[in-house]
C-alpha cells in the first residue's frame, strides 16, 4: 500500500511569520481532498511534499522512507504535482512537446512518450489542440494542458492543486473521472479544492487545514457534517447539505441523488407537509 | 517568485538621495569619461563609483551585473588589442598573437569606460526603488508613457530571474534534474534560455496590460499615496556635479 | 441610452479562423448586474476584453460591429480613455499585478494615483477595500508573494478600490474559499444597489441565480439566450451548451416543484422554499 507521510514539519517563507510548526499527516490510498481557507498553506504543503520547498524541520517519507536526499527531479518519477497556476507549469510552445516533456524526463522513449501523451491528452478531451501554442488557449484549457502533461507521467502519486478551477460542468465531469481511474489503479491521489460540492462527492477522504493546522481528518461525510467547525475555518457545507438545512431538515448530505431520494420520500410520507 | 525589482532593500546615504540626483550621477559620470578620456581620469571616476557603491552597501550586488559585462569588455580588449588601425608598439605576443601598445591603450579606456557605465547604472537602479524614480520624474513633467516604458525596462531582469525560477520549478517536478553538480546546471541552462525568453516577452505583456488598465497612461494629474520625501543636500549635491562637470570642460579646453 | 451597449460584434483572434464572438446583440442598463455563462471556450472571457476595449486595442484581429460603454464607442477611445469608467478584473489574478510596486497596499494604491485622488481619500478606500476582501493583513506583503486566492481577493480589491461605474468580473472567485466567495457577491450585490452596472462571468450557477438581474448565455461565441434566470435554468436544453442548472433547480425538477401556472423552476433555495411550502 502507497503512503505518504509528513512527519512533525515546519516550514516558513520568512522567520517571523511561521507556516507549519510540526505538522504531521498520513495520506494513504483512500482519496483525499485537501480543504481549507485562503492562506491556509495547501500550496505550500504540497510543494513540501513535492521537493520544491524544504522543510525546516521535520521529515518527508514515501512508503516510510525519507525523501530528503531527493531532488525534486529524482522524485518526479513518482510523484505529479499540477500547478495552481497553469501559467506556473506550462512552458513549451507547442501543446504536444508540452505533455511529452515529462515522460521524456523520466525516462520514457520518444515514441511512449507520444503514446502517453495522446492518451492523457485524450482523457482532458483536448487531442484535437495538439498542434497549438497553449498560450493561445482559453485559462481553463491550459489547466486541462498542464493536468493532462502530470497524467502523462503516469506516476503512482498525483497531487492536484485546484484542478476544478474555471471548469465548467464538462470538465468537472472529466476530471472526476480521472480521479476515478488513478484509484482503480491503485495510486494516491491528492487534491487541493475550494469546490465542496465537488469535494463531498468525488474523495473518500477530507482534511481540513486551517492556519497551517489539520483541524478536521476523516471519511469525507463526517468532515462535511460538521457544519460549525466547516464555518469556523471559512469554508461550507455542500450545497445538499445547505438546501437540506433551509428546509428545516437536520440530516447532512453529500450526494444529489441522496437528498432527492430523501425528498421524495418526505413527500410520500407527508403528502401535506413539505 | 519574489520581487520584480533589482532593487535591494537597505538603509544607505546612497538609498535616501533623490533619484534625479543619482540619475545625473550616471549622466555625469558618463560624460566625464568622454570629456576627459584619459584612462588614469576614468580610472579615477570608476574608484567613485565603486565607493558609492559600498556606501550604498550594494557593492556585492553589484558584483554579477559587472561580471556579466566582463563579457562584453573581454571581447572589447580582443578586437582594440588586435585591429586597432595605429598599432605599431608591439607589446607582447601569446603564440602568433599580437598585442600593441595603441590598441591596449584604447582598449583600456573603453574597459574602464563601460565599467563606469555599469557602476553608475548600478549605483542607481540597486539603491532605487523602480517606482520612486518614476514617480519622481513624472512628478517632474515626464509623461507617464515614457514612464511606462522605464518601468518596464527596468522590470525585465528581475522580471526574467523570477520567469527563470519559476521554469525551473515546472522543469525539475517533471523530472528535468537541475540541482546539484556544476555540470547538471549548465545542462540544464541551455533549454531554459528559449522559455525564459518567450515567458518574458509574455509577462511583459501582461504588465504593460495591467498597468494599462489602472489608468497608468491616464491623460488627467497623477496624485502619489506616499509623501513627497525630503532629500537631503538635494541642491548642493546636483549644484556639486554640474560644476565637476563644468570645470572638466573648462579644463578640457584650455588644457 | 443604455450604459453598456453591443450591436453586432463579431471577433476572431489573429491569425485563427475561428469567430470568438459571433453577431453580439445585447444592452446592460445602470445598476443592473449582467450575468455571462457558457462552457469552456465559448468566448466569456474575450466578451469581457471587448467591453474594456481589450480587444481591440490590445489583441487586434477581426473586429465587426459595435461596443458603446458609458456613451464612448470603445473602438474610437483609447484604452487609457476607456478605463477612467470601467474596472476590469481578470481571469487570472496573476495578470493584474502591475509589478510596479513593492506592497500590496501600494498596489491598490496605483490606480488611485493614476485616477489623481488626494491622499487622504486615498488611504480610506484602501483600508475600506482591503478590509472588504479581507486581505488587511497581508497589506505589507509583496504582491507576488501571495497564495493564489489572496492574490484574487487583492486583485478585486484593486479595481473595485477605483470605483468604476462600469465593473467587469471575469471568474472572480475560482480560487476563493467559500466563505470568501459568498463574500464578493454580497459586495456584487451592494455595488448594483449603489448605481454601478456590473458584468459578471461565472461558473457558480447558483450564484448567477442568486445575484444576477438577467442572464447571458454563450455557446460557441453566439448568443443562445438573454433571459432572468429563472428563465435560462428552466431550459430543458442547457446540457446542449455544457451547463447544469444550479443545484436547487436540479432538485426541483427531480420533484417537480414549479412556479404555479408556467414551466418554471425555483433557481435559489429561498424561492424552493417557498414554492415547497406552498405545494
Ligand atoms: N490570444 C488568443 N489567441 C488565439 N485564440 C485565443 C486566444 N485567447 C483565447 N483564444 C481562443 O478563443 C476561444 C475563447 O476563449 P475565451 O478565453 O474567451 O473562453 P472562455 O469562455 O473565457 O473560456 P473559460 O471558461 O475557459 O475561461 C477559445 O477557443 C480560445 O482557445
Ligand atoms: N513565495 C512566498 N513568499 C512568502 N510568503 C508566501 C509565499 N507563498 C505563500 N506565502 C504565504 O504563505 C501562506 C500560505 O500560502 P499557500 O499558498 O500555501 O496558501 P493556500 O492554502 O494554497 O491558499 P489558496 O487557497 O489561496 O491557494 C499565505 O499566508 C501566503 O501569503
Ligand atoms: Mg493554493
Ligand atoms: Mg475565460
Amino acid at each position: 500500500m502507497k503512503t505518504f507521510t509528513v512527519r512533525e514539519v515546519d516550514f516558513s517563507y520568512s522567520p517571523i511569520i511561521p507556516i507549519f510548526q510540526g505538522l504531521t499527516i498520513d495520506f494513504d490510498s483512500r482519496t483525499t481532498a485537501l480543504v481549507g481557507q485562503n492562506g491556509a498553506g495547501k500550496t505550500t504543503l504540497v510543494k513540501l511534499m513535492k521537493g520544491l520547498l524544504k522543510p525546516d524541520k521535520g521529515e518527508l517519507l514515501v512508503d516510510g522512507k525519507s525523501i530528503s536526499e531527493q531532488t525534486a527531479a529524482q522524485l518526479a518519477k513518482r510523484m505529479g504535482l499540477v500547478f495552481q497556476n497553469p501559467n506556473d507549469q506550462v512552458f513549451k510552445t507547442n501543446v504536444l512537446d508540452e505533455v511529452m516533456f515529462g515522460p521524456l524526463n523520466i525516462g520514457f522513449s520518444k515514441r511512449e512518450a507520444e503514446k502517453q501523451a495522446m492518451n492523457a491528452l485524450r482523457k482532458v478531451a483536448l487531442e484535437s489542440k495538439v498542434a497549438e501554442n497553449p498560450y493561445d488557449l482559453s485559462l481553463s484549457e491550459r489547466k486541462l494542458i498542464a493536468l493532462a502533461s502530470i497524467l502523462a507521467m503516469d506516476t503512482e502519486m498525483v497531487i492536484f492543486d485546484e484542478p476544478t478551477m474555471g471548469q465548467d460542468f464538462a470538465g468537472k465531469e472529466k476530471i472526476k473521472a480521472i480521479i476515478q481511474e488513478l484509484k482503480a489503479e491503485g495510486k494516491l491521489v491528492i487534491c487541493i479544492l475550494h469546490d465542496m460540492d465537488f469535494a463531498a462527492e468525488v474523495f473518500e477522504r477530507t482534511i481540513v487545514l486551517n492556519q497551517g493546522k489539520v483541524i478536521l481528518d476523516d471519511e469525507t461525510r463526517e468532515v462535511f457534517s460538521e457544519k460549525e467547525v466547516l464555518e469556523k475555518a471559512f469554508l461550507e457545507q455542500p450545497s445538499v447539505s445547505q438546501i437540506a438545512h433551509a428546509l428545516g431538515f437536520e440530516k447532512s448530505f453529500i450526494h444529489e441523488a441522496e437528498l432527492i431520494q430523501f425528498l421524495k420520500d418526505v413527500q410520500r410520507l407527508n403528502p401535506d407537509l413539505s | 517568485m519574489g520581487s520584480m525589482t533589482l532593487y535591494v532593500e537597505k538603509n544607505s546615504l546612497i538609498h535616501h538621495l533623490d533619484p534625479l540626483v543619482k540619475l545625473l550621477y550616471v549622466a555625469a559620470s558618463i560624460a566625464l569619461t568622454y570629456i576627459l578620456p584619459e584612462p588614469l581620469f576614468i580610472a579615477g571616476v570608476l574608484f567613485i563609483t565603486f565607493l558609492l557603491l559600498v556606501v550604498g552597501k550594494v557593492f556585492r550586488n553589484s558584483l554579477p551585473i559587472v561580471a556579466l559585462s566582463m563579457v562584453l569588455i573581454f571581447s572589447l580588449v580582443i578586437v582594440q588589442g588586435f585591429f586597432h588601425p595605429d598599432n605599431a608598439t608591439e607589446l607582447f605576443a601569446i603564440g602568433p598573437v599580437v598585442f600593441y601598445e595603441e590598441g591596449l591603450t584604447v582598449a583600456l579606456g573603453l574597459v574602464l569606460r563601460v565599467l563606469v557605465m555599469v557602476g553608475a547604472f548600478s549605483v542607481l537602479i540597486l539603491t532605487t526603488r523602480p517606482d520612486e524614480m518614476v514617480e519622481r520624474l513624472i512628478k517632474k513633467g515626464m509623461s507617464p508613457k515614457i514612464g511606462h516604458v522605464i518601468l518596464s525596462v527596468l522590470q525585465l531582469i528581475p522580471q526574467m530571474r523570477a520567469t527563470m525560477g519559476k521554469i525551473t520549478d515546472a522543469q525539475r517536478s517533471r523530472g528535468m534534474e537541475t540541482e546539484g553538480k556544476l555540470l547538471v546546471r549548465i545542462k540544464a541552462f541551455f533549454p531554459l534560455i528559449g522559455p525564459v525568453v518567450l515567458n518574458s516577452l509574455n509577462e511583459t505583456k501582461e504588465r504593460s496590460i495591467a498597468l494599462e488598465m489602472r489608468g497608468f497612461d491616464a491623460p488627467g494629474k497623477k496624485t502619489f499615496l506616499n509623501e513627497e520625501k525630503i532629500y537631503p543636500y538635494n541642491k548642493q549635491f546636483a549644484g556639486m556635479l554640474v560644476i565637476i562637470i563644468l570645470l572638466a570642460i573648462v579644463w578640457r579646453v584650455i588644457g | 441610452m443604455s450604459t453598456i451597449e453591443v450591436e453586432n460584434l463579431k471577433y476572431r483572434y489573429p491569425d485563427t479562423t475561428k469567430l470568438v464572438l459571433n453577431d453580439l446583440n445585447f444592452s446592460v442598463e445602470k445598476g443592473e448586474c449582467l450575468g455571462i455563462i457558457g462552457e469552456n471556450t465559448a468566448g466569456k472571457s474575450t466578451l469581457c476584453y471587448a467591453l474594456a476595449g481589450l480587444v481591440p486595442h490590445f489583441y487586434k484581429g477581426a473586429y465587426g460591429g459595435k461596443v458603446t460603454v458609458n456613451g464612448l464607442v470603445v473602438r474610437d477611445h483609447e484604452i487609457a480613455t476607456i478605463v477612467e469608467n470601467i474596472g476590469l478584473v481578470f481571469e487570472n489574478p496573476f495578470s493584474q499585478m502591475t509589478g510596479a510596486k513593492q506592497t500590496v497596499y501600494e498596489e491598490v494604491a496605483f490606480g488611485l494615483e493614476n485616477m489623481g485622488l488626494v491622499r487622504q481619500e486615498m488611504h480610506t478606500r484602501i483600508e475600506k477595500y482591503l478590509k472588504l476582501l479581507a486581505v488587511y493583513s497581508v497589506k505589507d506583503k509583496n504582491p507576488f508573494d501571495l497564495s493564489g486566492g489572496q492574490m484574487q481577493r487583492v486583485a478585486i480589491a484593486s479595481v473595485l478600490a477605483m470605483e468604476p461605474e462600469v465593473l467587469i468580473l471575469d471568474e472572480p472567485t475560482s480560487q476563493l474559499d467559500p466563505q470568501g466567495s459568498q463574500e464578493v457577491f454580497e459586495v456584487i450585490e451592494e455595488l448594483t444597489k449603489g448605481g454601478m452596472t456590473i458584468i459578471l462571468v461565472e461558473h457558480k450557477m447558483d450564484k448567477i441565480a442568486q445575484y444576477a438581474d438577467r442572464v447571458l448565455l454563450l455557446h460557441e461565441g453566439r448568443q443562445v439566450d438573454l433571459d432572468t434566470p429563472e428563465n435560462i435554468f428552466s431550459r430543458g436544453d442547457l446540457t446542449d451548451f455544457g451547463l447544469t442548472p444550479p443545484v436547487v433547480t436540479t432538485i426541483a425538477k427531480a420533484l417537480g416543484i414549479q412556479y404555479p401556472g408556467t414551466k418554471l423552476y425555483p433557481v435559489t433555495i429561498e424561492e424552493f422554499k417557498r414554492l415547497g411550502e406552498d405545494k
